[in-house]
């Protein structure tokens, strides 16, 4: 199920929000119950998987807390032996889960490509839903547990709620169990917790709806004419467009996630602080997808020494980090190739021009306006032959002519002028500001309202007309 | 007590007008939806009884039957094959429509008849085939879907002798379309052409007032005057993508009907290209949803239908661009959906290679003499005397 649906809007969500509310002694099972449904009825078989994966990481975490009686002389140095041995296993069978489901095809594609024969059975599985979040987010409390951050074991229940939690479970933020451990087992929802938690809802509605899924179409619109015969204008604007797609998609959910959230009772942290206004790609990473970034620093990037071990060290680091970072968001070279795109270019800053960027008024912002678009191109075209039309095109080279043209880019822009204008404001921080400063008044919760049905509506025109995605 | 519960009830209206804002508005638009939803039906219903009331007016009672009776004694199947698939498929008022359409040409090959009788023809008429648009059948799968069932069968571009056409045919062409054809516009290079489309457009909004853009100027224009008023040898069209989700296909059928019908009347002699339209990829293609080929394919099944051989013809370009199993070849499309760019070439040559020349026979056929009108009155007189 979608939050973006009239299913999850009008069927679910005030269904679970009654029961939540009038059971308040069983808030977890309500739940976890609820969030089980709302991810069955998209995933039926892969609900399993989840549950299964719950169980084992349950299972392992309860290994590591365990203390059996013996010899008071080595007991500490078996306890130790015992939660790396657990952690090493439930680490191990999480990635391996999340392989063979989100990388085996890649990998055996690439080795059978590689040797020239096909040695290795491609599995054709298909991805469950917001298995990369999930997976991370148990890998996080394996960790934490043992390094102590997590003094007393969860409960099954509370385990097994934080993991599959609705609002978080197929689109992150990714939460630690630390951030929520203590509404875990009590929490209180007020009425004002409510009330916001509905509007940050409808605002992370409006931008998925109203901006992402409109300027999505400017993208489909160009990538369906094909990469490689486009003017380097409409090229760019297709570049702009995706980026602005990706961010409100993104950006959208975690909002509407935190909304949930804040309706249930939990403080989700936010994962976006307007990364389109930074002034250096490391300032970006530092707002997108801020709950990923900050994994990836904590448990692979600190513990593997971080730039605490000389240059060299430092660089193969944050070309792991990076590498990493890239294959999460997807089994294909092309993001691959996005992560080391990123790691050139961050440990570029990192040496030499950085600081002088984000002290810069205006070229900061110019270098990363500028680039982070190209580097969204890369993340979009997963066919490599068409990637690489797609950049020719950016710099204004084309093997063949042009067939998008400037009569092609004027019509684009008559029709999505004023939805490009919208995007670029709400890229600002003066929207968010705006509202946090009239949140309350009148003409704000009348906007909402509008937002809300003009949301609605784009939903249901779109399930009646399955294509207002696409538009024909 | 009771002041303090007000005061409490008054307090949750003031820390949240707008969760009650929502689900007041909800519980009125459930109210307002169920009544928007009969007030559909009923005007689909309107629009039914319009084209019966309008099928009426113009013949009578005794009219209809005495068409359903000529039509069961014409041994033409594809007729025939209409007649019960709309009788199984549609209400009365479908059939009505159908009827309507045959009478239409039945009127029509009586003028020419009484116009231009040449008894030598009839003899020519089994050469120059007139209902030739042929369709293969498999075994239809079963469909749970309100909007399309499986048509169990697939239509073939109509049989004609077409000639191998250049640009220039295209100077006195319309096409109109959805964003597909738009993409003819764009990248298949007839300049020559008029291109009458829109992202979305479907076969009920194209008449409608402004309701489609003229890509030479990008305004919107009402077609309905323009078709009036410019004269076009030939019209092209292609639309059924976006009505896949609305209405059902016997619904498509009758307004596809019309639309054509009423080209004819400010068109005449103009020549009709139906287009398939083109099927989606694997990956786009949902049983679950209504967007689907076996949808897709039901409605050009019946856009098929209307093609007669003379002035309506079937151009079905699926073969050009879909697999064996007929999804849209992956590597010919981003969104499994439209071709990229510089596919349509293939598609420009494929309507090059699908040329009727009606002109020329009209014009002879309005001297009165020539090979062309023996052609004509040979195909007109076959259809009336058989």
């Amino acid at each position: 199920m979608l939050f973006s649906s009239v299913g999850f809007l009008f069927r679910f969500l005030p269904v679970f929000m009654i029961i939540y509310l009038v059971f308040p002694k069983y808030r977890n099972i309500v739940l976890l119950i609820g969030s089980l449904i709302f991810y069955g009825v998209g995933e039926p078989y892969f609900v399993l998987l989840l549950l299964l994966s719950v169980a084992i990481n349950y299972g392992f975490s309860w290994y590591m807390f365990w203390e059996p009686h013996s010899p008071q002389t080595n007991r500490k140095k078996k306890a130790s032996r015992r939660r790396k041995r657990a952690l090493v296993l439930a680490v191990a069978v999480d990635l391996g889960v999340l392989f063979v489901f989100k990388y085996w095809d890649f990998a055996a594609g690439s080795i059978n490509a590689a040797a020239g024969k096909g040695f290795l059975p491609l599995l054709s599985l298909v991805l469950p839903l917001g298995i990369s979040f999930y997976t991370f987010q148990m890998i996080s409390y394996q960790i934490d547990c043992y390094r102590g951050t997590i003094a007393k074991r969860a409960g099954l229940l509370s385990f097994a709620t934080y993991v599959c939690m609705f609002p978080q479970l197929i689109a992150g933020p990714i939460v630690r169990y630390g951030e929520v451990a203590e509404r875990m087992a009590s929490r209180r929802v007020r009425i004002r917790d409510l009330e916001n938690g509905l509007k940050l809802f409808t605002l992370g509605l409006g931008l998925k709806v109203l901006l992402a899924n409109q300027i999505g179409t400017l993208w489909n619109l160009i990538m369906t004419a094909g990469a490689g015969r486009l003017h380097p204008l409409v090229a760019w604007l297709g570049a702009f467009a995706y980026s602005f797609q990706i961010y409100f998609d993104f950006w959208g959910y975690s909002v509407m996630a935190m909304g949930l959230g804040k309706m249930l009772g939990f403080a989700i942290p936010r994962n976006f602080d307007h990364p389109y206004i930074s002034r250096s790609l490391s300032e970006f990473w530092r707002r997108w997808h801020m709950t990923l970034g900050s994994w990836f620093k904590e448990y692979v990037y600190i513990p593997l020494g971080g730039s605490r071990k000389g240059t060299a060290r430092t660089m193969c680091n944050l070309f792991v980090v990076w590498a990493l970072t890239g294959l999460w968001h997807g089994a294909a070279w092309n993001f691959v190739l996005w992560g080391i795109v990123f790691f050139l270019l961050l440990s570029l800053e990192k040496r030499t021009f950085g600081k002088r960027l984000e002290q810069s008024l205006v070229l900061g912002h110019i270098y990363t306006v500028l680039l982070v678009p190209v580097t969204w191109v890369i993340f979009a075209i997963t066919d490599m032959g068409q990637l690489a039309g797609y950049l020719g095109n950016l710099v204004g080279y084309h093997r063949e002519d042009i067939l998008v043209g400037v009569t092609q880019l004027v019509r684009y822009l008559k029709e999505y002028g004023v939805l490009l204008i919208a995007c670029v404001i709400f890229a600002t921080p003066l929207p968010a500001k705006l509202y946090w400063k009239w949140k309350d008044r009148w003409f704000v919760v009348l906007f909402l309202l509008g937002v809300f049905w003009w949301s609605v509506r784009e939903i249901v025109l779109g399930s009646n007309n399955p294509f207002l995605y696409f538009r024909f | 007590m009771n002041g303090n519960k007000m005061r409490t009830f008054l307090e949750i209206i003031y820390n949240c007008p707008f969760i009650l804002l929502v689900i007041f508005t909800s519980l009125v638009f459930v109210l307002f939806f169920d009544g928007a939803k009969e007030h559909k039906d009923e005007q689909e219903v309107a629009v039914l009884r319009l084209s019966d009331e309008g099928a009426e007016e113009e013949n009578s009672e005794k009219g209809n039957d005495i068409a359903e009776e000529s039509g069961q004694k014409k041994d033409d199947s594809i007729e025939n094959d209409f007649e019960n698939e709309a009788e199984k498929k549609a209400d009365s008022a479908q059939n009505a429509g159908a009827r309507k359409e045959k009478e239409d040409e039945m009127t029509i090959n009586k003028d020419r008849k009484t116009d231009h009788t040449d008894p030598g023809n009839t003899g020519k008429a089994g050469r120059v085939e007139k209902h030739t648009t042929e369709f293969v059948e498999y075994a239809p799968i079963e469909t749970n879907s309100r909007y399309y069932s499986d048509a169990g069968k697939i239509a073939l571009t109509t049989v004609h002798d077409y000639v191998l056409e250049n640009e220039s045919y295209f100077n006195d062409a319309a096409f109109l379309g959805d964003s597909r054809t738009l993409g003819i516009s764009d990248y298949a290079g007839l300049a020559g052409a008029d291109f009458f489309c829109d992202n979305g457009m479907t076969i009920y909004k194209l008449l409608e007032d402004d309701g489609v853009t003229y890509q030479r100027t990008g305004e919107k224009v009402d077609l309905k005057e323009i078709l009036q008023e410019k004269h076009y040898g030939k019209i092209y069209i292609m639309l059924g993508m976006n009505e896949l989700g609305y209405g059902d296909t016997p619904m498509y059928l009758k307004q596809y009907l019309k639309v054509i019908r009423q080209i004819k009347e400010w068109q005449p002699g103009v020549i009709i290209y139906v287009m398939a339209n083109l099927h989606v990829s694997r990956e786009k293609n949902n049983m679950e949803t209504e967007f689907n080929n076996i949808n897709i394919n039901d409605k050009n099944v019946a856009s098929a239908r209307l093609a007669n051989g003379r002035d309506v013809f079937y151009l079905d370009c699926n073969p050009l661009f879909t697999d064996e199993e007929g999804y849209l070849q992956a590597e010919l499309t981003f969104d499994g959906v439209h071709l990229y760019a510089q596919h349509y070439d293939k598609w420009r040559d494929f309507l090059f290679e699908h040329g009727v020349e009606r002109e020329e026979v009209l014009q002879t056929e309005a001297d009165g003499q020539g090979k062309g009108f023996e052609k004509m009155g040979g195909s007109d007189g076959g259809s009336a005397s058989q």
